[in-house]
């Protein structure tokens, strides 16, 4: 019998060390704000649908997937965003309308940007450009990652293992380790660790952060098949990640990166309305 | 697509038409499944997308094999492997006299099957005669993953054909939201009871006609914890009067219809009305005493206490194949 086969699909080393974006120019920080950038979307986007949040993790991580098998030069982050939101939806039984899902990515960029709320009336030229780039985009999600849009998510296990190592009750490391689930889906953690390593690193963040000791002798990690090194090293991505602020104008486009490359996305973005087309005003 | 050469058309699946074909250089065949591309409002379909994203990663004897997927502007195309029948045009082309023993085998390949996606936390929802092929050679696969369309459980399909409620389990009908691998045991249950007597075993038209058709049968549920619940037979109910026999009876007939908090369930009515279970030995005239236990286990109401894939392949019903196959050294799926 094969092994456990709907698990998560990890990098490789090589891709995990040089993206596609990467491998075109792009530096790995602006990569780095881009991901997380596109998740941050997502999960706005998801709020106002008020989808389960399920939904909204599978799409991040779908999303963080496709960018390690194409390049955000090639594929727009706003179509990709669109795309993974789509399909998470239809996968995760959530089904929304073509119409709603763009409308609600307008409302989240507008506020982002900071223009005035502006409701479309959704069938100008503008509207009927993203319905296509959606539908174009989330083909080529599925063939990029050969039809496997199936995740696998840490959080039930997350709750079996704070219940065994009885913290379940404790005022602050599942709320601590529940927050640090949600914020590594805007990393590529989900791409480089199966969900039982990614729950064991948000507990030993946790735990640590509220002075709580926890088995060493063997240590706990071990009964939840998990290996020390890599649950140090989610440990650490997730420190790594609040080291930043996340900007609120970045590039949804190749015609915006172009921009943003030359320092004057942020004086073009004053114009409402004008993320849609790519600036050609 | 210039690969495969159609050889006929097979049918239309939940979404495009099904083809028989071969590959023009290994010769090999196969049916293709085409969905269209072009709706506009959908993108690509649900279905689709469950079937592939499933399909792909399920590799099993029991499960039918999906060897590509083929994209071309409007359309997508699934090269699956070809099978000869399915389940039920099997069973008809017997005239619905499947003898015992074959029963007995596509039993045990249908339970090795869902037993294989159950581990793999998949679950089916949608077992039925018509989604189980079967080849000339007896093999039984299952086939069809793609529903999961919409909310759960879809009540149409794309053709505004009805979709069969005959092989869904009593707590879905009643709105459960809550399904987990037991609904595909429940659907087993009924296909084993068709493919004993060769027709439909609880064939109800509506969702009201199709609960009603169960309880009718397998008699209507008891909540132990409703506050008004029917209280368990006693030696000194007055029809009972110390009758032990009829005890007995009576105390098997309410164990089976004992099913815990299900008065919670959102179309749970009060009025329903109060069947007794009846004896299912007259209707399955040809099942053995061991496989009319095995069918009460697949069909018990609380689907907790329904018996598992796993569970079921152990069971002595299956004790005939395991003998046959020591001695013959058959593989027996």
């Amino acid at each position: 019998m094969t092994r456990l086969s709907l698990r998560n699909p990890l990098l490789t080393p090589e891709q995990i060390s040089e993206s596609p974006s990467q491998r075109q120019g792009m530096l790995l920080e602006l990569e780095t704000y881009l991901r997380a950038y596109g998740c941050h979307l997502i999960d706005a986007v998801g709020i106002i649908l008020r989808v389960p949040q399920v939904v909204m993790a599978s799409a991040q991580i779908m999303f963080q997937r496709f960018y390690y098998l194409a390049a955000f030069q090639d594929f727009s982050l706003r179509g990709t965003v669109l795309g993974t939101l789509f399909l998470a939806c239809k996968v995760e039984e959530n089904p929304q309308t073509i119409r709603n899902i763009i409308n609600s990515l307008d409302i989240v960029i507008s506020r982002d940007r900071g223009y005035p709320e502006v409701v479309t009336d959704g069938y100008d030229a503008e509207f009927y450009d993203l319905k296509n780039e959606m539908v174009i985009s989330e083909m080529q999600i599925l063939r990029k990652l050969g039809f496997n849009v199936q995740v696998e998510l840490p959080y039930g296990l997350l709750v079996n293992y704070l219940r065994s190592l009885e913290l379940t009750e404790h005022p602050s490391v599942p709320q601590l380790a529940w927050n640090y689930l949600n914020d590594l889906l805007r990393t590529p953690v989900y791409v480089c660790f199966q969900p039982e390593t990614i729950a064991c690193g948000a507990i030993y963040l946790a735990a640590h952060e509220s002075q709580v000791r926890l088995p060493e002798s063997p240590p706990w990690w071990v009964i939840f098949d998990a290996n020390g090194e890599d649950v140090v090293q989610v440990a650490k991505a997730i420190q790594a990640m609040y080291l930043h602020d996340l900007p609120r104008i970045m590039p949804l486009d190749g015609a915006e990166l172009v921009l943003h490359l030359s320092g004057t996305l942020s004086e073009h973005q004053r114009h409402p309305g004008s993320w849609i087309k790519g600036f050609d005003i | 697509m210039d690969k495969y050469q159609k050889i006929e058309k097979l049918g239309e699946g939940t979404y495009g038409i099904v083809y028989k074909a071969q590959n023009r250089e290994t010769h090999e065949v196969v049916a293709l499944k085409r969905i269209r591309l072009d709706n506009e409002e959908e993108g690509v379909p649900c279905t689709a997308i469950r079937e592939i994203s499933l399909l792909k990663e399920l590799k099993h004897p029991n499960i039918v094999g999906l060897f590509d997927v083929l994209h071309t502007e409007k359309k997508l195309t699934l090269v699956f492997e070809f099978m000869d029948s399915d389940l039920k045009k099997f069973i008809d082309g017997y005239g619905g006299d499947l003898d015992p023993l074959t029963v007995k085998h596509l039993m045990y390949q249908l339970l090795c099957g869902i037993a294989y996606c159950h581990r793999n936390r998949v679950l089916h929802r949608d077992l039925k005669p018509q989604n189980l092929l079967i080849n000339k050679r007896g093999d039984l696969k299952l086939g069809d993953f793609g529903l999961a369309r919409a909310f759960g459980i879809p009540v149409r399909s794309y053709s505004h054909e009805v979709v069969t409620l005959w092989y869904r389990a009593p707590d879905v009908l009643m709105g459960s939201r809550q399904y987990d691998t037991s609904i595909d045991i429940w659907s087993i249950g009924c296909i084993f009871a068709e493919m004993s007597t060769g027709l439909p075993f609880l064939a109800g038209t509506s969702i009201e006609m199709q609960i009603l058709q169960i309880f009718r049968i397998l008699g209507t549920p008891i909540d132990p914890l409703a506050p008004k619940a029917q209280p368990p037979p006693s030696l000194d109910s007055p029809h009972i009067a110390g009758n032990h026999r009829l005890f007995e009876v009576d105390k098997a007939a309410y164990a089976q219809r004992l099913w815990p908090s299900c008065s919670q369930l959102p179309e749970w009515k009060t009025n329903f009305p109060a069947f007794r279970p009846i004896p299912l030995e007259p209707l399955l005239p040809k099942l053995s005493a061991s496989g009319i236990d095995l069918l009460k286990r697949l069909l018990t109401y609380e689907p907790q206490k329904r018996i598992s894939a796993e569970e079921a392949l152990l069971h002595p019903y299956f004790e005939e194949l395991r003998v046959l196959n020591s001695t013959n050294n058959l593989p027996i799926s």
